[in-house]
């Protein structure tokens, strides 16, 4: 690992803006993080409900290929021909039970092994076709959300998702069983950090819709889980009560069950955000393209055990409500923009609400506090080297 | 073969430069007027890569005429100095159409969408794509949108989008 030069201040409320902009920097997050130890989700098993379908991502540059086999087995490989590295499947999405490399035809199947190579006979002596499977990084699941590592040495998806089980298990209806309704995909000119920093956290103030919708927030509670400072808030709904400026209600409706911890958001270290609104179920996958770029591919669920009236409703507000189109959400798209050109200015990015006592970090919040934030900066900073300024 | 109308292509392309105006000038009220005042009257902004994989969700599902009404509001008033603002500019082309009966044509369209950021000042591609319409011929002769979809060639958006496709 590269030493990199930045001191961090020795405040826990204080990140230095630099660390939004470098370009060496950047490269060395690559390294130690996003091929260091961390799970990085890449798909829901619900993406690719059939025998035989499949997904593509590039997970920080790195191509991959998420295939269900005939038996109904998902599997993670490197979406590169094991023979010359060629990338294998272009298509985003489909239904394939074999993937056949133009470059040389060499074919495989969902299982990864090769089923047929031509003219092998002018191959090395002894060649084996068992021995040319394609390539497979680790991976996990946790009810159906598929996590990749890159690193050998990480610890178990279990240890690395801790105590923000619940939360992730209630927010993928309880049991995983989700249904898949489609993609928003956009990419935000913001440095990885700057839309992770933003997304899941809100501050009230920046939604007027809210105001103008007569929509209270809802009571709750925020807090850190493990090490890495994944983020879960968990909420009571609340629903909008007596007039609206709407004249279709239904994008602020709620039909489902359970309004007392209706709202709940994970944001897990170092990219993923996930949310459960309203009737909104909500993965966003996202990944650095370079230190000015995210790409946040925003996967939108509904539950398998929902009848008709429900999905269609689900729809419409999927559609309307969270993205970077939506209602109450367009606004932290533009924030994650300017935030990111603000962060080409010298100092440090500071936050205030919630923060006690500025030498400790804590690890519950109150729903609304921006310090929730902070044991994961603590752990970025640990990961990334750099040493904190002496008082 | 369908004989060439050309009062009818004329009047088809009007509607699709009346749309582009208004975008163009950020004239939601507009936009609105040119859709037809039926209930059923909608607009569909839609990655066509969510379509032809049989995923219905769009970037903006306005599927009825209140949430057409609606979308003038978040522009007009919910949004309003919350985004850093862009101007657009949309190249439109009749592409195909066909009459469905006597009060309704269909019209394919393509469509490409210049953006340009006031901060930034720099001009790109916002998206490219084709609209498929269902076009209401009224009894005074006017022509409205029953149905818009704007189906995206673009799966990833270079920015969030504030005003429709």
């Amino acid at each position: 690992m590269t030493e990199i030069g930045l001191t961090w201040p020795k405040n826990f409320n204080e990140v230095p803006k630099a660390a939004f902009t470098r370009k060496d920097i950047y490269a060395e997050e690559m390294k130690r993080i996003f091929f260091g130890q961390e799970w990085h989700p890449v798909a829901h098993e619900s993406e690719l409900p059939n025998p035989g379908d499949f997904k593509t991502f590039r997970l920080a540059g790195v191509p991959l290929l998420i295939a269900r086999d005939r038996e109904g087995v998902v599997r993670v490989f490197y979406n590169a021909c094991s023979h010359r590295g060629n990338q294998l499947e272009t298509a985003v999405m489909g239904n394939k039970t074999e993937f056949e490399c133009p470059y040389h035809r060499w074919l495989f199947d969902a299982k990864g092994d090769l089923v047929g190579c031509p003219n092998h006979r002018d191959f090395l002596p002894g060649f084996d076709k068992s021995d040319y499977p394609l390539a497979q990084p680790r991976f996990d699941s946790f009810y159906g959300l598929i996590f990749v590592t890159l690193s050998a040495e990480t610890e178990t998806l279990t240890e690395f998702l801790g105590d923000s089980q619940n939360t992730l298990r209630e927010l993928l209806g309880g049991d995983g069983r989700l249904k898949l309704l489609g993609y928003q995909k956009v990419r935000y000119d913001s440095n990885w950090k700057s839309y992770t920093d933003n997304d899941g956290y809100h501050a009230p103030l920046l939604h007027q819709a809210f105001k103008l919708l007569n929509w209270q927030g809802g009571k709750g509670r925020q807090f850190a889980a493990t090490k890495h400072g994944h983020i879960c808030f968990e909420s009571a709904l609340s629903v909008v009560s007596g007039p609206t400026v709407l004249k279709d209600a239904s994008l602020i409706a709620f039909k489902g069950q359970d309004p007392s911890v209706g709202s709940r958001i994970v944001s897990l270290f170092p990219t993923f955000v996930s949310t459960k609104h309203l009737d909104v179920i909500n993965l966003r996958f996202a990944t650095p393209v370079d230190e000015e770029t995210v790409e946040v591919h925003y996967a939108y669920f509904a539950h398998q055990d929902d009848d008709e009236d429900m999905v269609l409703h689900r729809l419409r507000q999927s559609s309307n409500l969270l993205g970077p189109c939506g209602l109450i959400s367009m606004e932290d798209a533009s924030i994650f923009h300017r935030i990111h050109i603000g962060n080409h200015t010298p100092g440090n990015a500071i936050f205030q609400k919630g923060v006690h006592d500025q030498s400790k970090l804590e690890s519950e919040f109150l729903q609304n506090d921006e310090s929730g934030n902070l044991p994961r900066w603590e752990y970025y900073r640990s990961v990334m080297g750099f040493e904190r300024a002496e008082a | 073969m369908t004989q060439t109308d050309t009062a009818l292509e004329a009047a088809l392309d009007a509607l699709l430069l009346a749309d582009s105006s208004a975008l163009d000038g950020k004239d939601m009220e507009g936009w609105l007027a040119n859709y037809a005042e039926e209930d059923e009257a909608s607009y569909i902004c839609r990655s066509a890569e969510n379509s032809e994989n049989g995923l219905a969700l769009g970037f903006m599902y306005d599927d009825c005429r209140s949430r057409l009404e609606d979308r003038v509001t978040f522009v007009n008033d919910i949004w309003v100095g919350t985004f850093q603002d862009y101007r657009t500019r949309h190249f439109v082309q009749r592409v195909a159409y066909q009459r469905v009966d006597a009060s309704t044509i269909s019209m394919r369209s393509n469509f490409s969408v210049f953006m340009t950021p006031t901060d930034s000042g720099i001009t790109q591609v916002l998206a490219a794509g084709q609209y498929l319409d269902t076009i209401r011929l009224e009894k005074a002769g006017a022509l409205k949108l029953l149905s818009r979809r704007a189906e995206l060639d673009t799966s990833v958006l270079p920015r969030y989008l504030v005003y429709p496709i």
